[in-house]
Formats: structure tokens, sequence, C-alpha cells
């Protein structure tokens, strides 16, 4: 066990130092990801123009909204996690990873960890810039930011967004090419987790299905949660189910991780 | 001429190739298209849940906005299929020194790159998408004229030099930066300003995505050709900025070139 709590750190530092070295990549990641926000703004400036609200938002509320999206991007999807995970199951680089008397899900976790804090460095200063702009433009409304209830739902979007990739990304011990499930699943989470609009613009019952989905609680929830939208009984529902649908993936993964094993041939000395 | 017989055909000895390799794998095959065609419903999905709550948008009805978007699927589908497998692939090539065997290939390398991988997938999505302009158009009671719809093909495919200008000036990026896979994601992020109605910007805004990167133009262009009556100025503009788009792009991957170090032994 104190041999696996030393692990992990180390794990965690290499992650950090591979990141690191390509920091340009992660200041354009962070730059590019700010596009949409700009896209965002412009277009719906366009559907308010004589308009107070559309369905219960402001501009200003519905511009926090995708705004307190990037910082939710920023701390909880993972990077590139489920490629490097296949192709080191397709690659047979799974081998020395195995001589380790390091759990997998624990040494992912580690390097997923790792790759948040790079990109978190590295989204920080264009991800306030973006609250800045913003901010001369409309009046942002931070007034209601709910830090106490936005933080869990943060932590919990995190390890949902990690438990799904994980789950999505084994499925490579069975098939050659996983890219078209991930992109696929991409779009689900983009129009289904809140990324593209609130939930709550959809009509009644569309929104009702939604939350009963685990993307809602990849991006929606956590956004709606720091923007303080939610009443505390919504909150309280909110992360159970996300936490439920975390633990159901990673038991999920677990069990495809035991299954894949053994099907798992690796090749070379 | 001779010389452009030759590409051409290279070119379709690529295809071929590509045909080839996407019916073996035809699984892959569908798989992509169902993916691709998943990213469009989802843009019509954001449209339908829009055009609930409001009845236009910078003057762009339902149908209109739904041409808008599936016309910009369209253009973004065949640039997915012959253009866009190659570029982005240039990254790999240059970080693992693969580059080499194209550059003593006896083509220039800006075609050697662009047109080194093919998908035939995405081509069943721009039929998907002309079929949603034309059932919009259908519903919007406009039937397009011989010249407009030999217009808007010619805009499609000045749609394609912006798609094409852009992602070569992103990927070419990978000849100063060691590892430039964000800029896939810069080339989506950034093409998301060509679903805009060019009415619902203004200032600088409109200025640079007009004159200096006409992403504005790519879609608004050919859709605006169909539904309302265009004057021949901005068709002519769009035409000149983005064969302009597409050599200034050029220009920056020759530039980028001449740092390129082979990787190999």
């Amino acid at each position: 066990m104190s041999s696996l709590l030393c692990a992990l750190p180390t794990v965690f530092s290499i992650g950090l130092q591979r990141q690191l070295a390509y920091r340009w990549n992660y200041l354009l990641r962070a730059l590019f990801s700010a596009v949409p926000l700009l896209v965002s703004w412009v277009f719906w400036e366009a559907v308010f123009q004589g308009k107070e609200t559309v369905g219960r938002y402001t501009l200003a509320g519905l511009l926090t909204y995708y705004a307190v999206l990037l910082v939710v991007e920023a701390v909880s999807s993972p990077a590139d996690d489920d490629f490097q995970i296949s192709r080191e199951i397709r690659e047979g680089m799974l081998n020395p990873i195995l001589l380790r008397p390091l759990p997998y899900g624990l040494y992912r976790g580690a390097l997923f960890l790792s790759g948040r804090c790079a990109y978190l460095v590295a989204a920080f200063i264009p991800v306030l810039l973006c609250f800045f702009i913003l901010s001369r433009v409309v009046h942002l409304e931070l007034a209601s930011f709910d830090i106490l209830h936005g933080l869990p739902a943060l932590f919990g979007s995190a390890l949902l967004q990690f438990s799904l990739t994980l789950c999505l990304s084994l499925t490579s011990f069975w098939f050659l090419d996983i890219s078209s499930l991930i992109f696929l699943v991409y779009s689900l989470e983009f129009l289904a987790g809140g990324h593209v609009f609130p939930l709550d613009l959809l009509p009644a019952p569309l929104f009702t299905a939604a939350r009963l989905l685990p993307f809602a609680y990849e991006y929606w929830f956590p956004a709606a949660a720091l923007c303080g939208t939610l009443s505390h009984r919504e909150w309280q529902i909110g992360i159970g189910m996300q936490f439920a649908w975390a633990i159901f993936f990673l038991f999920l993964a677990h069990l495809l991780w035991k299954a894949g094993l053994r099907k798992y041939t690796a090749a070379g000395g | 001429m001779l010389y452009f017989i030759h590409l051409l055909k290279l070119w379709l000895i690529q295809v071929r190739y590509a045909i080839t390799r996407e019916l073996a794998f035809r699984a892959n095959f569908f798989a992509w298209v169902i993916v691709e065609l998943a990213w469009f419903v989802l843009q019509l999905a954001f449209v339908g849940v829009v055009y609930q709550h409001v009845d236009s948008v910078a003057g762009w009805n339902r149908y209109e906005m739904i041409v808008l978007v599936a016309t910009n699927q369209l253009i973004q589908q065949i640039f997915t299929a012959f253009l866009m497998p190659g570029l982005v692939k240039l990254p790999d090539l240059v970080r693992t020194g693969g580059l080499d065997f194209l550059l003593l290939k006896p083509a220039p390398p800006q075609f050697l790159v662009s047109t080194s991988s093919l998908e035939i997938g995405p081509l069943a999505n721009a039929g998907i998408a002309l079929i949603v302009v034309l059932s919009s158009l259908h519903s919007l009671a406009i039937t397009p004229t011989l010249s407009a719809t030999f217009t808007y093909l010619l805009l499609v495919l000045a749609g394609l030099f912006v798609h094409y200008a852009l992602l070569l000036a992103l990927v070419s990026f990978t000849f100063w930066i060691v590892q430039a896979e964000s800029v896939l994601l810069g080339y989506y992020s950034i093409f998301q300003v060509a679903r805009l109605p060019r009415e619902a910007t203004r200032g600088w805004f409109r200025v640079i995505f007009t004159f200096a990167i006409p992403l504005l133009l790519v879609a608004n262009v050919p859709a605006s050709v169909l539904l309302r009556n265009m004057k021949i100025t901005p068709i002519l503009l769009f035409l000149g900025t983005s064969l302009s788009a597409a050599l200034l792009a050029s220009l920056f991957f020759y530039l980028g070139l001449r740092r390129y170090q082979s990787a190999s032994s």
C-alpha cells in the first residue's frame, strides 16, 4: 500500500512533465477553446435582438453559462486520454505497465490528473481573459456564483468524464479502431451534455429525459451548479445522479479491464 | 498542361485506393457515416431549439437557417472526404520524419500532403446535407434557377478553398511547434464562425471574418444565392478572397517546409 502511495506522485510528476513538454500545444488548445464562446456570444446577441429573455435566460445569464462552461471544460475534460489508452492496448504497450505494482485505473487516474493540471496552467490566462472581455461588454451574472455547490459537481464531472473515457478506451481490447465510437460519444456529450446550449432551453419532456442520461452531469450540471441556478433540492438529486453514473462507469471499466486482459495478447520481447 | 494531367492521374489512383480500402473496412465506413451524421443532427437540433423561442435570427427564418447550416455541412463534408485526411497527417509526418518519403516522390509536396489520404464516407453525408438543402428550399417554396444552381456549386468550390487554406495554414504550424494536434481543434472551433448568418455580426468581427479569414462568406454567400437575389459584387469578392487565402496558405506551407529537418537517421 505504501509503495502504491509512493508510486502515484511519481506517475503524476512524469505525466506533468510529459504534458508541459508540449506547452505550446496546450496553450493553442486553450486559446481555440475560447472561440466557441465568441461564436455563441455573436449568435445569441442576434437571437436576443428585441427580446429580454429566451427561456429563463437573459443574454448576460446565457453568456455567463458559456463562460463557466470553459472552466468546467478546463477542469474536467480529458485531453487525449482515450486515444492514449487505446494505443497502449492496440500496440501492446501495456506490457511494461502490467509489470508494475500499480493498478491500471489508478495509473491512468494519476496521468489524467496531471493532464488536467497542465491544461489548467495553460488555460488560466486565456479563460481569465475571456471573463474580463465578457464582463466589459455584458454584466456577467457572477453574483450568484455558488462555489459550495459548484466544487463537488466539478469534481463529480471530472470523475464521470474519466470513468466514461476509461470504459470507451477499454473497448480497444475487442475493436481495432475505436475513434468512430469516441467521436460518436463526443457528439452526444455536446448535445445532451449542454455544451451547445443549456439543457433547460429544451422542451420540458426532453429536458427531463436528458437529466436521466450521464452526459448532462458532465457539463450542464456542474456549470449550472457553479452559476447558482439550481435549487438545493435539484443540486442534491443532480449530485446523486452524477456520482451514481461515475460509480457505474468505474465498475463497468473494472469489468471491461478484467475481461479484456483475458483477451489481450502481448507481442514482442 | 501535361503536368496537370499527370497530377490528375495520380489523384485518381489515390481515389481508387481509398475506395478499395473503405470497402475492405465496411463497418468502419458506416460507423463514420453515423458519426458525421450525428454531428449534423446536433447542429440541426441547435437550430430547432433556438427557433422554439424566436421566429427569426438576424433576418433568417428557420428554413433559411437550415439552408445555411446544411450548405456549411455540404462544403465541410466534401472537404473532409478529399483534402482533410491528408492534411491532418502532416504534424505526425513532420514529428516522425515520415515526410521524407513524400518529399522524395516526383510531385509537388503540397499536392502530396493534401491528397495522400482520402475518405469516401463523408460523401454520403454531403449527399444528406444536399437533400436537407433541397427539402428546406421546398418548404420555402423556392425553386432555384439554372444560373443560381450553377453559381451555388461554384461558390461551394470556393468554400472548399477557404477550408483548405485555413487547415493548411494551421497544420503548417507544425514546422515550428513539435506537437500540433490541437490545430485540428482550432480548425473545428474557428469554422463554427461559418455557420453564423453574416447579418448577425458587426464591427471588427465582421471585418476580420470577411476580409482576413473569409469564413463568414463560406456558407453565407452560396446560401444567399439560393435564397435571395444576390448581387454580383459579394460573389466576386468571395471568389477573390478564397483564391487569395489558398495562395497565402500555400506560401506559408512552403515557408514552413524550409525549416523541416528530417527526424530519421
